[in-house]
């Protein structure tokens, strides 16, 4: 016990002392500062521009009544734009696009046919769109007036609301996709930065015969745990920093976010969710972090590392997809889901997923836990065992069988 | 305090490396495991610090098998290296905290170790920042500092130079004279009659010879002379073929029976010019070829 606190330590001090663990934290502290200042800066920027520079919007028709009245609809419905009435005839519109000096036109043939002239059709453009919800109403009006209703009543019938309330007696998908996204995008990547990590730090030790001092003095128990465990809280430490840098960032910044929903709902995550993330980040991390540790064992130089984990990095692309895959078909209760949350490389990812996103009963909660922590444990012994075989072998990495044999035996 | 490995048998897959290995080494004594590339030293020396265990057989201490809790063991392997970007007091301390001592005895005991082998200046030094030699040193350090009962050098003294080499004979002769128990494993035969007192060779996973170095070279029949003398050729034409060339210029009489040793020799000083008539005792190096060369 007493060797795997030194072990720990060290191991722990070595990633505090590597200079691109703590360069790579403080570049992600800083670019989520500068995120989260975002809406600061841009506020900064829209004051000097003020309103004078709104493109321009032109609105033609033969008929002048008609561009007037589009015009009245028009004005209020887009704020961003200048919406005019075009003087001259068409070509002299279209003349004034190229040009640059207006941004678009409504040509209306009538009030429920035009074309849309713009210079540049961008990607997102959705002034037809919003136009043609307005040239609609604009149409009944103009036949509700034309049928003998008085503008008050037109505008009555026009304004109808619905009032109507939406009550999740289950789960909120909408609010919860974005914890289990984070989740999973921060598992998914951590996993893999310090799965590396884990494997490159025991095959160095190899290549460096470091080890042969190293399995004379320590148990290969020991060994693995405590590297495992002290990359572990590494990479806890790592994102608690960046974390912990985004929610004081945020919380300097608040008045500037006003009420962007999706931020704030990030920094308002539920306690027993948060628990729940917590538990099953830290069991997946440390289940695959054993594994590639072993590997990393049975390699002989570092440029194998690479493919030698490849069987683990697949294993654990393909968990990462199956959820993928459910969460956004909005489906997370599947068969396949409901399988992958009850085995251990799966499970973190899997039930996390629909923890959040419906209503899982207590105890399959409880059942995947305990499978995971037990399988956790049994897997750190077992790559253990892979370790005290692995570190001594040198020369060609060894085939699979021979260190299933090699284990057994040991 | 007696060091015994009994009967060790030990397969690697099919391939069975150790085929019932024994030998016995006692505190302060050096004892020389010799043998060739491959022959099962290493795995030999592994199955005793318990880095894996043996198919069949036992190692014992004092008669009863080996409490690793309380008989500390050191140490230095012949594929040499350690943390070659840490910091050599870190890693030093590190090494020796792991074999059991608090953090503020291991930092002590380095530092004794580094001034004793003049190495107090790269305390705290990247290792990869020192010359080969000076990485040995280190890693000797990591072998002593933690007051073993039994040490453990294989191949010591490769790579040093002669005056580190020096140094380090030193060290091993306080160590033996400690009462320790100091196990070596060489292929230069000169420093192994230099310290030890008893060998074993293997030879292909088979104990090929063991016991008192000065016992086994008495053993050797003493059926031959080494003269050394200014005038060869009288010598050669009154021996004929019994006299051949020996090494460094001697000659070399081979008798017919060892109990004509005292006649011969002296007829030979009555006879002839002679600086130096010996009885032939084997060489290490000779008994190792003799011993470890046949088949593999």
């Amino acid at each position: 016990m007493k060797q795997f606190g030194t072990i720990l330590k060290f191991e722990l001090r070595g990633y505090m002392k590597n200079k691109v663990f703590v360069g790579t934290t403080i570049f992600m502290v800083i670019a989520i500062a500068i995120a989260m200042f975002i809406p600061n800066i841009t506020a900064m920027f829209k004051s000097e521009d003020g309103a004078k520079d709104k493109s321009v919007m032109l609105i033609y028709a033969q008929d002048g009544e008609l561009a007037d009245l589009v015009r009245q609809y028009f004005e209020p419905a887009f704020p961003d734009y200048e919406v005019k009435l075009a003087d001259g005839t068409l070509e002299d519109v279209k003349a004034q696009i190229t040009a640059g000096s207006a941004e678009c036109a409504f040509a209306m043939d009538s009030a429920s046919s035009y074309t849309y002239y713009v210079n540049n059709l961008t990607m997102y453009d959705s002034n037809t769109a919003a136009a043609e919800t307005l040239l609609k109403e604009v149409c009944r009006v103009t036949a509700m007036l034309q049928y003998g209703l008085s503008p008050e009543q037109a505008e009555k019938v026009m304004s109808v609301e619905i009032e109507s309330n939406v009550t999740a007696l289950g789960k909120d998908q909408g609010q919860n996709f974005l914890y289990t996204y984070i989740m999973i995008m921060a598992l998914y990547m951590v996993i893999l930065l310090y799965g590396q990590m884990v494997a490159t730090n025991v095959a160095s030790e190899k290549s460096s015969r470091a080890m042969e001092v190293l399995v004379t003095s320590a148990k290969p128990s020991s060994m693995m745990f405590g590297k495992v465990l002290a990359s572990c809280i590494a990479g806890l430490i790592q994102l608690v920093a960046v974390f912990g840098s985004a929610l004081v960032f945020y919380n300097l910044n608040k008045a500037a976010w006003g009420d962007n929903r999706i931020i704030a709902s990030i920094f308002n995550i539920p306690v027993n969710l948060f628990i729940y993330m917590l538990v099953y980040f830290v069991l997946g991390f440390l289940i695959y972090a054993f594994l590639y540790g072993a590997i990393g064992s049975t390699a002989s130089k570092l440029e194998d590392i690479n493919t030698s984990v490849m069987p683990i990095t697949f294993l654990f692309i393909i968990a990462f997809m199956v959820v993928m895959m459910s969460m956004t078909s909005g489906n997370t209760d599947n068969t396949l889901m409901k399988v992958c949350s009850f085995i251990p490389f799966t499970s973190p990812m899997a039930m996390f997923t629909r923890i959040c996103m419906s209503t899982v009963p207590w105890h399959e909660i409880a059942l995947s836990i305990v499978i995971l922590i037990g399988s956790t444990v049994g897997v750190g012994f077992l790559s253990a065992k892979i370790y005290s075989v692995g570190v001594l072998l040198y020369g060609t990495t060894p085939k699979i069988g021979s260190i299933i044999k090699a284990v057994w035996k040991a | 305090m007696r060091l015994e490995l009994k009967n060790i048998d030990k397969s690697f897959g099919e391939k069975q490396v150790l085929k019932g290995v024994s030998f016995t080494a006692e505190s302060g004594k050096a004892f020389g495991l010799l043998g060739r590339n491959g022959a099962g030293k290493t795995t030999s020396i592994r199955i005793l610090m318990n880095v894996f265990p043996a198919n069949s057989g036992e190692v014992l201490v004092d008669g009863s098998p080996i409490d690793y809790g309380k008989i500390k063991i050191g140490y230095l392997p012949e594929e040499r290296g350690l943390y070659p970007k840490k910091l050599i007091i870190d890693q030093l301390t590190y090494f020796a905290e792991l074999k059991g001592m608090e953090k503020k005895e291991a930092v002590k005991a380095v530092d004794f170790w580094l001034d004793r082998l003049d190495m107090t200046e790269y305390r705290n030094k990247r290792l990869d920042t020192l010359s080969k030699g000076n990485q040995q040193k280190i890693q000797l350090v990591t072998a002593l500092a933690h007051d073993p009962q039994i040490v453990i050098l294989d191949e010591p003294f490769s790579g040093l130079d002669p005056v580190n080499a020096i140094l380090l004979k030193d060290v091993v002769k306080e160590q033996i004279s400690k009462g320790k128990i100091v196990l070596f494993s060489s292929h230069q035969m000169s420093y192994i009659e230099e310290f030890c007192d008893s060998i074993a060779i293997i030879n292909a996973g088979r104990v090929a010879l063991h016991g008192d170095l000065y016992d086994i070279k008495r053993n050797y029949p003493r059926d031959r002379l080494v003269v050394h003398t200014t005038k060869p050729q009288q010598i050669r034409e009154d021996f004929g073929s019994a006299c051949t060339d020996g090494e460094n210029g001697a000659l070399m009489i081979q008798l017919a029976d060892p109990g004509e040793k005292n006649a011969v020799m002296k007829r030979l000083v009555e006879n002839f010019d002679i600086d130096e008539v010996k009885v032939f005792e084997p060489s290490l190096n000779d008994i190792f070829v003799q011993y470890a060369g046949e088949q593999v």
